[in-house]
């Protein structure tokens, strides 16, 4: 069973990822356009993903609720060292909720419009910052694990493990990550220049996301972070990120013939192997704390609970599933699934 | 105040914010399908312009429920990490179902907002039905979370290590029923009350009133019934609580000396330094029948429990009183609904939708009262006898900041989802029937 609940683990983080991952980048695409185009997005996303809204965003409920059930040690760590930034995420997600529900629900079309959209643009940007901020923070090697707070300064314990180059560039790195998913996701829900402008941005985002990736690399290298260097020397790792990299070309192509169904299995299929990469350099020791490792595996929650867990994500999964890929069925949002997309 | 008091600030205002909009988010969805169902029947237009607005209403309220419920559901372990990490695997199976039914309630409300036109049109009702039944079914998982900790069951505890774990008996703990049944009728008759008096003010002021009307009987039948029910109800909480934790019990009713043939305190200001309740009103008795259904039954009063396991004594008392006053109007008003049912010159006074106007918050005043009844009246324990909250408490100093900036984030968040309601209203009031 507990195989069953690392899958809906790993599932629920990917899914995640890539569903809210488009929904923040929807937001942050917007954010980086002209004002015309500002509005082509806002209604092409809202169109594309309005009746998946809430749906994107209760995979990360569900993460979190495995993870205090099943590894309750790890999360432990997780709230008590990322308290802040954490806390700035949620106040980020509830901007954003209440932004998005304000602007295509209030009665009143107004000036205050303005204001519901520049708040969901820029909690959209920030929110994925901060959310790859804290996955920095977990691998940066920098929480310090202790009983004795008096000792430490709050600083030191509580900010520094995250506010730093390493974690900030994790962030941007997210960031960009749901720039392109976005921007690949919408080339297939628009016809003529405004697709063509979507495979520009989609283009673009590519290579923010490539740079700041490098750029993450190389500053890790150098700096002798743990992640980095056994990321670097674990094989498997490498290949995975190596043939993410090869895959950039068919993407290329595919964006370029404004090739709506290759680009996003490409482009889905590349994320989840650059995170594949990430956690399989380090599985399951996820925490990467200044000189102490934590596995995710180590102290889990007793068997009767793990067993009892594996049962409800069973059930809830076969209840879900078949509703979520029904809705989006419905509302013809997956093209991917139809042959005549194109 | 220290850190562990800005904590329990933090938690209270953050939950009680997030009741408000779990339970409209969970009862409206009832009114709008009755709505919708009367629309599909006689083919009214308003009930079709109503079920519009409603499911608006819904939509703005479980958006904000959701976004309100994730904060939550981190806040837990940020604010409690010393709890989640024993309680989170033993309390884990209501909450992994209350995720499976808060999920399949987005699933539905995806389809239900965006099925207009393009759904069978039963099969688009029918999926509003399921947003309210795996609304109400989200809450009682909840709430079954929050009476473990009243009545911890499902292991073994044995010099603070948890053994044994049983998840099923954790969820099925003695008093996951009397909680979820007083929780579930709560929710109805604020929401019903709320949304009710919403209309009453519109058909006060003479707006739509055909509409108003339509929707006020629609909402306030929900909220009578529950209303009249909830009594009940509340003595098999008052019966579970007497039973299980009889120190919170004590201090629901100030309820100091030990004695046979107890009275029931109404109202009263409590002393907590000198141990003692002035100006009270006294029904010879009353407690003991009430408690324990036997009129010279022992009640235990708050001095014989040990002094650091009492929890704060006046602010639970007030709050208990608050409630049950609040609930017994309640209940008469919706007495009084049934009556105007028979007796119709009653709707054309205007001092009856003035008196629904008037009710209008108090549903919800009363529901956040019940839940300092049971939190405070917890304390010192986060876990009853277990655990206490102070070792439950984050080491992370600076909990004051935090507060502060919650109290300012849902202040505002509050104010503009009560503008945006009332604009809804009005662009419903300036729209032309058509």
């Amino acid at each position: 069973m507990l195989y069953v609940v690392l899958f809906f683990t790993l599932f629920s983080l990917f899914l995640y990822v890539l569903l809210g991952g488009a929904d923040f980048g929807a937001g942050i695409v917007e954010l980086f356009s002209s004002s015309e185009n500002k509005k082509i997005t806002r209604d092409t996303a809202y169109r594309v993903m309005g009746p998946v809204w809430e749906v994107n965003h209760i995979w990360l409920i569900i993460l979190i609720v495995i993870m205090w059930i099943a590894f309750p040690v790890y999360f432990n760590v997780i709230v008590i060292y990322m308290h802040v930034p954490i806390t700035l995420v949620l106040l980020g997600i509830t901007m954003r909720g209440v932004a998005f529900i304000f602007r295509h629900y209030d009665a009143v079309v107004d000036k205050s419009q303005h204001l519901y959209n520049w708040m969901f643009r820029i909690s959209s940007f920030i929110t994925p910052v901060f959310i790859g901020m804290t996955f920095g923070a977990l691998i940066g090697g920098k929480i310090i694990r202790t009983q004795d707070y008096e000792n430490f300064g709050f600083y030191e314990l509580f900010m520094a493990p995250w506010l730093n180059t390493f974690s900030l560039l994790v962030g941007l790195f997210y960031a960009a990550l749901c720039a392109f998913l976005a921007a690949t996701l919408l080339i297939g829900e628009t016809e003529g220049n405004d697709r063509k402008m979507y495979s520009r941005k989609s283009a673009y985002a590519t290579i923010v996301l490539v740079v700041i990736g490098f750029i993450l690399l190389v500053y890790g290298y150098y700096n002798e972070m743990v992640f980095i260097t056994d990321f670097i020397h674990n094989p498997v790792s490498i290949i995975a990120v190596s043939f993410s990299g090869i895959l950039l070309i068919p993407l290329w192509k595919s964006i370029r013939n404004q090739s709506s169904v290759w680009s996003r299995w490409l482009a889905g299929l590349q994320v989840v192997l650059i995170l594949f990469a990430a956690i399989y350099a380090h599985f399951p020791h996820i925490i990467i704390m200044a000189g102490e490792e934590l596995s995710l595996l180590e102290n889990i929650a007793p068997p009767s609970v793990i067993t009892n867990l594996g049962i409800m994500l069973l059930i809830g999964g076969s209840v879900i599933l078949p509703g979520l890929f029904n809705l989006m069925r419905s509302f013809n949002m997956i093209k991917i699934f139809n042959k005549n997309a194109n | 105040m220290e850190n562990l008091d800005f904590a329990r600030l933090q938690m209270a205002f953050t939950l009680g914010f997030h009741i408000i909009f779990a339970c409209i988010g969970m009862v409206m969805p009832f009114f709008m399908i009755v709505s919708h169902k009367k629309w599909l029947n006689t083919r009214d237009p308003i009930y079709l312009k109503l079920t519009k607005a409603w499911q608006k209403g819904v939509a703005i309220f479980f958006v904000t429920g959701a976004v309100s419920g994730t904060a939550l559901s981190f806040e837990l372990g940020l604010l409690w990490p010393g709890f989640m990490e024993h309680a989170g695997p033993i309390i884990g199976m209501p909450f992994s179902l209350e995720g499976a039914a808060f999920f399949v309630e987005a699933l539905a409300l995806g389809f239900y907002l965006y099925g207009w036109d393009k759904l069978p049109e039963k099969f688009h009702w029918f999926t509003g039905v399921i947003i309210g039944i795996s609304g109400v079914a989200s809450g009682i998982l909840v709430v079954s979370a929050n009476s473990w900790m009243n009545a911890p069951s499902g292991f073994d505890y044995n010099n603070g290590v948890f053994s044994n774990i049983d998840p099923v008996k954790a969820m099925l703990n003695p008093a996951w029923f009397t909680e979820a049944l007083h929780m579930t009728l709560a929710a109805f008759v604020a929401t019903s009350f709320a949304v009710a008096g919403v209309h009453a003010l519109q058909i006060f002021r003479k707006k739509q009133i055909e509409l108003h009307t339509k929707a006020f009987k629609i909402a306030i039948l929900f909220g009578a019934v529950a209303a009249i029910l909830q009594p009940i109800s509340g003595d098999l909480s008052a019966k579970d609580v007497a039973e299980r934790q009889p120190v919170k019990l004590a201090a629901l009713e100030a309820h100091y000396e030990t004695e046979k043939g107890a009275p029931l305190y109404i109202g009263g200001i409590v002393d907590e330094e000198k141990k003692e309740v002035s100006y009270k009103i006294e029904i010879p008795k009353a407690l003991s029948f009430l408690a324990f259904g036997d009129f010279d039954a022992e009640v235990k009063g708050l001095n014989d429990f040990p002094e650091d396991e009492l929890p704060p004594v006046a602010v639970v008392h007030y709050a208990f009183q608050i409630m049950v006053g609040i609930g017994t109007l309640l209940m008469l008003a919706g007495l009084l609904y049934f009556i105007s049912l028979k007796k119709k010159s009653l709707l054309e006074n205007r001092k009856f939708w003035l008196f629904f106007i008037f009710l209008a918050p108090l549903g919800f005043v009363a529901l956040e009262a019940g839940w300092v009844v049971t939190e405070v009246g917890r304390q010192p324990w986060i876990i009853h006898g277990i655990m206490k909250t102070k070792d439950a408490v984050t080491p992370m100093p600076g909990m004051k900041y935090s507060f502060y900036m919650y109290v300012l984030l849902y202040v505002v968040l509050g104010i503009t989802v009560t503008w945006l309601m009332n604009r809804q209203i009005k662009a419903l009031n300036s729209s032309k029937d058509s």
